[in-house]
């Protein structure tokens, strides 16, 4: 059967660093890969295999594609919550 | 990855050539200073991967053995996959290094993993560690840069001392309580009035006197104050460096080395006071008053365990003045003394507070009959040798050396039952390191009530006690001790023996000669006989 692999990132953010425009940075572009993986998964047929990569390895391991999708979707919500949060927080400090 | 120091002269222009802080030697040190924390944040994201990554492994092994068989995309080459089955799912091989493997079950790997997540955790703490380090560096050099662009050369080295320290022991006093130490060229101030005779004279008489040398002292004062204050500072610098090498905190004896430096017309307002030394150190330090405020960056000190040299007590901290002199603000902080004590069971610590109550109510509890009361009260160098005495056939025999620790076995002396040839090494470690250091004399006192022992040896941290003794500063000659040794024995603590081969020896000496014989020669001697 056709497969076809796909990759999800292990989601964490990375610790913020000095500049918060430098981690905004880093995180809008974070926000751009997942949507990438959220629209692909969502635009697969039924038949499809879904494998994960097992962490600095090239060993991929199959995983259920409605699960994926899911998982996938929540990352993608909590890297947007961060990014909002940011944005919020410099908009006060603009304020004042 | 040590940044590198103060490059010596450089050819540059003629005005700045013996400026002690230049300009783009100060630049170059911050940026290699910066270099090693950029290294070390690398480095920590670096380890924070591996970290991660060890994470999602131990997490993956712990699933593993949940099923037979998994279907994977197996790689063959960087970029080939060919769908295939992970089988023997329990069974795990470990690289341990150098090529060699150790085949294991899924759990045990787990176990590895978890070890090895301990040390890159290590790994990242000390990094942490060496980057806040270079980091407040980092901050010290863009100060010490701002500094040396805004003024010239001189540099101020100010330390704050707080009035309310209180200084547990007794100031050595002055024989002649107003006399000072000769400084060439400088009015001198000399009472004829004696410690014992001052009830004598007549109060008034006195502050005639002191008054009328007072203003002849503000006229010379008022000359010299503007010339003086570099010296000064100058001098209390050099004290403050030496200080840095030692435990220490705000000492009586650095105090008196910063006095002597110092003009009659800077401390006449001490004149007054029968004690030289007291809080009022203040007014001394504040001769050239920039008028700035001042601020203290005390880093405290880890209580780990570490070696006692690694006491960190002066920390420089600059003010960017806007006035003329840029001033350093130089602050100590206060480290208990480190001490290595003999805890009896062949281990020694290092001191620490809790560990000292913890001792104490355990010997109060162990009911050795030794409470910190009946300890005997040392007062003179007499005393020591009349503790460290041994027990022989129920008599009482002074010991040639109080530095041999057979000859503790048998002696009266606290914490010697448990005492072996083990402990002689670290009391002479002791000995050793506290003639280093110039202890506080608080806990001095604090260890003469416990740790008798130790103290002991060390003479010069003798409490300075109320009455006038050998340590109250007079140094008076005697051609024999005996006429203060007789009188001790009656006012000594009941559980210190008398010794009475020594009473033999001085009569002996003291009847026919006029030779002077030492009395642990004396002693000596006795024993021989």
């Amino acid at each position: 059967m056709p497969s076809r692999g796909a990759r999800p990132e292990d989601g964490s953010g990375l610790v913020p660093t000095d500049n918060s425009t430098q981690h905004k940075e880093d995180l809008s572009s974070k926000i751009k890969e997942q949507k990438i993986v959220v629209d692909e998964l969502s635009n697969l047929k039924k038949n499809r295999k879904v494998y994960r990569q097992q962490q600095n390895s090239d060993i991929f391991f199959l995983a259920d594609r409605t699960e994926m999708l899911s998982e996938s979707k929540n990352t993608l919500d909590e890297l947007r919550k961060e990014y909002q949060e940011i944005e919020n927080s410099e908009k006060t400090k603009i304020k004042k | 990855m040590e940044a590198p120091p103060d490059p010596g002269p450089h050819a540059s222009a003629s005005a700045s050539a013996a400026a002690p802080l230049r300009a783009p030697e100060v630049a170059r040190l911050r940026e290699e200073q910066e270099k090693v924390v950029t290294n070390c944040q690398e480095k920590i994201q670096h380890w924070k991967k591996v970290d991660n990554d060890y994470n999602a492994l131990e997490e993956r092994l712990s699933t593993l053995p949940d099923k037979l068989s998994y279907n994977i995309m197996v790689p063959f080459g960087p970029f080939a996959f060919m769908p295939g089955k992970l089988v023997h799912t329990n069974e795990v091989t470990v690289l341990l290094g150098d090529n060699w493997f150790a085949k294991c079950s899924a759990k045990q790997a787990v176990g590895l993993v978890e070890h090895r997540k301990e040390h890159v955790r290590k790994t990242i703490d000390d990094l942490k560690k060496v980057m806040k380090n270079f980091e407040s560096r980092v901050e010290f050099t863009e100060d010490l840069q701002k500094m040396s662009d805004a003024a010239g050369d001189i540099v101020d080295i100010r330390e704050e001392i707080k009035t309310d320290f209180e200084f547990k022991a007794k100031h050595r006093i002055a024989h002649k309580p107003h006399s000072k130490p000769k400084t060439s060229g400088i009015f001198e101030a000399e009472f004829s009035n004696d410690l014992k005779s001052k009830d004598l004279l007549a109060d008034k008489e006195l502050w005639d006197r002191l008054e009328e040398l007072e203003r002849q002292e503000e006229l010379l004062g008022e000359i010299d104050i503007d010339s003086k204050p570099d010296t000064l500072i100058a001098n209390g610098e050099d004290t403050s460096s030496e200080e840095e090498k030692e435990d220490q905190n705000i000492n009586v004896n650095m105090m008196n080395q910063v006095m002597d430096s110092l003009t009659p017309s800077n401390c006449y307002q001490n004149v007054t006071n029968s004690e030289l030394f007291n809080g009022q150190v203040n007014s001394q330090w504040n001769c050239s008053i920039n008028g700035s405020n001042s601020y203290h960056n005390n880093e405290d000190e880890e209580e780990d365990d570490d070696d006692g040299g690694d006491n960190e007590n002066d920390h420089d901290t600059l003010g960017a003045e806007d006035n003329s002199i840029p001033t350093i603000y130089f602050s100590h902080t206060v480290e208990p003394k480190r001490v290595r004590i003999n805890t009896g069971k062949n281990t020694t610590l290092k001191f620490s507070e809790k560990k000292e109550e913890a001792k104490r109510k355990r010997k109060n509890s162990s009911g050795s009959g030794h409470s910190p009361q009946e300890l005997p009260m040392i007062r003179t160098p007499a005393d020591i040798y009349r503790v460290f005495v041994d027990i022989v056939n129920g008599e009482y025999v002074p010991r040639k050396s109080i530095l041999k620790s057979r000859s503790r076995e048998n002696s009266v002396c606290s914490d010697t039952s448990e005492s072996s040839a083990a402990d002689f090494d670290d009391r002479r470690g002791v000995l050793r390191s506290i003639s280093c250091e110039e202890a506080t004399c608080s806990d001095a006192n604090e260890s003469i009530l416990d740790e008798e022992q130790q103290e002991n040896h060390q003479k010069k941290l003798f409490p300075l006690s109320v009455t006038p003794e050998a340590f109250s500063g007079t140094v008076i000659e005697k051609e024999f001790l005996s006429p203060s040794l007789t009188p001790h024995p009656a006012m000594a603590h009941p559980v210190l023996p008398t010794i009475p081969e020594r009473k033999e020896v001085l009569s002996e000496v003291s009847e026919g000669t006029t030779k002077r014989v030492s009395k642990f020669k004396a002693a000596r001697l006795q024993q021989k006989n």
